[in-house]
């Protein structure tokens, strides 16, 4: 049992976090217990006075006395978990979370070998640590050692921070926990108790003694590699060390956002026009500061009488800068009348991406154009855009269907085009212009009419398709009208009528 | 401080003045337009940049003919298409060898949207032709006027498709042309261009048309008797033709 790494993780285990997310207003001497799958996981204080206990049945805890029992809501306790990393996040970067399937005990998993320097020392941060979750009304148990699930366990005794905590001594600490800890793996610790080991030294001795090759073999491959986790034991290549993973690195999600409150209501674009520019500006060197970009941010207006109005600005292409920001919320509130007289605007950024800058060719001469959309035709089109909305803009591409109308796509400005036709298409006759749907064309004495007499010039050319659903078969014509306009039409052949599609332009 | 007479060569080499007949030493600066008909009647031996190009035509008469030619030599910057009158259809853009990527449909049915967007892709460096319709309320004087001055601005192909009847009203447009279908032709009428005196009165060109959009063969060539016995299926679209 060896190993060259020095980590030092702390354990935090928020022991009333099922009840603590549920944020009711009951007084803590009310009996409450939290039940899932109609079973009580959780109980407060008052509650166990009152003989209840996990594991109990919903209606037993509460003819127990007059006990309120509460769903257990895991996304809630997620989401706790999530915010507490965010927050603790100022003392390390290296967090984790822990939770159990098996019982209601969650937490966190600090590596908090990097900062001691920073701190003075693990009493001092384990002590900032602590008092930071006090103060936010966290109950929480801790506990020290040189790996992640050791320290876990060990949250389930108690031990005060020395500082001078070496590994022999957390192996003795773990050694000296009751089998029980292992409660993730409820099977293997039955099958311990019953081959009699009642303490995590007995299993160490055993693994010191015969290897961890016994446990695998009896209790499963799963519950050996918990185990060497736990003490840190080194097996299947000589220096695992080497192989091991490295500690992941929480990066927190940082949202932005700013407000401005006015002294004087105002009601005019203009009057806001210094305040968005302020805001942008704001937003600009954070996401500059931070090497990222956005597409999407909100402006929320409100007043004193707690009216809000929330407007979306989003651009194509991700925004570092604030000046197009700044013209797109121009163009967007031309628009749109402000509702009410704003009191105070808000900017929101929930959207951020990386900054990539991507390689381009060196073009000292600015003689090459580069390939894509330039950033200046993106900004015009993206006014544009807000103007007059998403759908007014487009490109067109090829869409496999052998239907003219199904192979033609109206697709987005930031959609790839398809190019590539199929051979039958390369050399057949096809118009300039299509209709959005075929026209029907009139049929008088064995003529044909459409905004003026046609005569057929060319065809037919014959497309069948869809016979899998309703079979479409058409002959496919180049006719001309009196006025020389050349179209191109159809007939269908299960109804004998002929319709107008396009035009050669 | 006041800035320098302007000599009499600087005024010579700009493009907006007038030279009377003697247009020989002004710069070619006109894309060609794939025509060598036509490049012979244009002042800049094709299509010229950064001024207002005025069609007047009956709906789908020979647009795509007469510019794409052009933005196929061309083949870099976008093609910006504001209010065309159906859709571009892309199988054909495709064989004509037009990059899709570069089709960039604009619909601004309202007049003001109409003139936003056509400055504003006027305005872009990256435009390479704008090929647009006029609104359906149509483009008065001082409209087509701010449509030149942001043609203008850039160095692109901009051309405005109006209507037939358009020919009779006035326009600041540079070059005017009508163009409409005459059988098997594209014939192409340029009654104004500005920078040259006309000494007589301008012919109509006659441009032809792709050889497959062309009719088959005339009806009065065709066997009746083979047509009757081969074509089964389109037996009903050839007893309409034979009704004509």
């Amino acid at each position: 049992m060896s190993s060259a790494r020095n980590h030092l993780w702390l354990a935090l285990r928020l022991r009333e976090l099922p009840l603590h997310v549920l944020k009711t207003d009951i007084p803590p001497e009310r009996p409450v217990a939290v039940t899932e799958r109609r079973v009580v996981i959780f109980c407060n204080a008052a509650a166990r006075a009152l003989g209840v206990t996990r594991g109990m049945d919903p209606t037993t805890a509460r003819f127990a006395g007059d006990c309120l029992l509460v769903p257990r809501k895991r996304n809630l306790e997620s989401a706790a978990l999530y915010q507490l990393r965010d927050q603790l996040y100022r003392f390390t970067p290296h967090i984790a979370l822990h939770e159990s399937k098996e019982a209601p005990q969650s937490g966190l998993l600090l590596e908090i070998s990097t900062c001691l320097r920073l701190f003075s020392g693990v009493r001092n941060l384990c002590d900032a640590i602590l008092k930071y979750l006090a103060d936010a009304g966290h109950d929480v148990r801790w506990g020290l050692a040189h790996t992640a699930p050791g320290a876990w366990l060990l949250s389930f005794a108690h031990h005060a921070p020395s500082g001078d905590e070496t590994r022999q001594m957390f192996i003795d600490r773990l050694n000296a926990l009751p089998v029980q800890v292992l409660y993730d793996h409820p099977g293997a610790v039955d099958t311990l108790v019953k081959m009699g080991f009642t303490t995590l030294g007995d299993v160490a001795r055993q693994i010191t003694s015969s290897g961890l090759t016994s446990f695998a073999r009896r209790l499963g491959p799963q519950f050996a590699n918990a185990l060497a986790e736990i003490y840190a034991i080194e097996r299947d290549f000589s220096q695992r060390s080497l192989f091991s993973a490295p500690v992941s690195t929480h990066v927190p999600v940082i949202h932005f956002e700013d407000s401005l409150s006015f002294d004087t209501p105002l009601a005019l674009i203009e009057h806001l026009q210094p305040a968005f520019e302020h805001l942008l500006q704001n937003l600009g060197a954070f996401l500059d500061k931070r090497q990222l970009t956005c597409q999407h941010i909100q402006w929320q207006l409100s007043d004193i009488y707690q009216h809000k109005e929330i407007v979306d600005i989003r651009s194509d292409i991700p925004q570092s800068g604030w000046q197009l920001l700044y013209d797109l919320t121009l163009i967007t509130f031309a628009n749109r009348p402000i509702p009410f007289e704003v009191d105070a605007l808000t900017l929101l950024c929930h959207d951020r991406q990386p900054r990539q800058d991507s390689s381009a060719t060196l073009d000292l001469n600015g003689e090459h154009r580069q390939p894509g959309v330039s950033r200046e035709l993106a900004a015009t089109l993206m006014k544009l855009k807000t103007r007059l909305g998403d759908a007014a803009l487009h490109k067109i591409s090829y869409r496999d269907s052998l239907l003219p109308e199904l192979s033609h796509a109206m697709i987005g400005m930031g959609e790839k085009c398809i190019q590539q036709l199929p051979r039958p298409h390369h050399k057949a006759l096809r118009p300039t212009w299509l209709l959005p749907e075929p026209e029907e064309i009139a049929e008088r004495n064995g003529r044909l009419y459409w905004q003026g007499r046609l005569t057929l010039a060319a065809g037919p050319e014959r497309l069948t398709s869809h016979w899998w659903e309703t079979s479409v078969a058409r002959d496919y014509y180049l006719a001309r009208r009196q006025d020389k306009q050349i179209l191109w039409i159809f007939q269908d052949l299960h109804d004998e009528r002929w319709y107008v599609q396009g035009f050669f332009g | 401080m006041s800035s320098p007479p302007p000599t009499l060569d600087g005024i010579l080499h700009r493009q907006d003045v007038w030279r009377g007949r003697r247009h020989q030493g002004m710069p070619h600066t006109g894309v060609d337009s794939g025509y060598a008909l036509l490049n012979a009647e244009l002042l800049h031996g094709g299509w010229p940049r950064g001024t207002l190009i005025e069609i007047c035509q009956k709906p789908f008469q020979g647009d795509w003919q007469l510019f794409l030619p052009a933005l196929r030599v061309h083949n870099q910057g976008v093609i910006a298409l504001l209010n065309p009158p159906a859709q571009p259809f892309s199988q054909a853009f495709i064989q004509a060898n037009i990059d899709l990527e570069r089709l960039l449909v604009i619909n601004a049915p309202d007049n003001a949207d109409f003139l936003h967007c056509f400055s504003e892709m006027a305005r872009s460096d990256d435009c390479a032709a704008m090929l647009a319709w006029q609104p359906r309320k149509g483009l008065s004087y001082s409209n087509l006027r701010k449509c030149l001055l942001a043609a203008t601005l850039s160095n692109a192909i901009h051309a405005l498709f109006r209507p037939w009847a358009a020919q009779r009203e006035s326009s600041p447009a540079a070059l005017r042309i009508s163009t409409k279908y005459i059988d098997n032709e594209l014939e192409f009428f340029i009654f104004k261009q500005k920078g040259i005196l006309r000494s007589r009165q301008p012919q109509p060109v006659r441009l032809p048309l792709p050889e497959c959009w062309q009719a088959a063969q005339p009806y009065c060539a065709l066997d009746h008797s083979d047509i009757a016995r081969n074509q089964s299926a389109g037996a009903s679209a050839l007893n309409l033709k034979a009704g004509t």
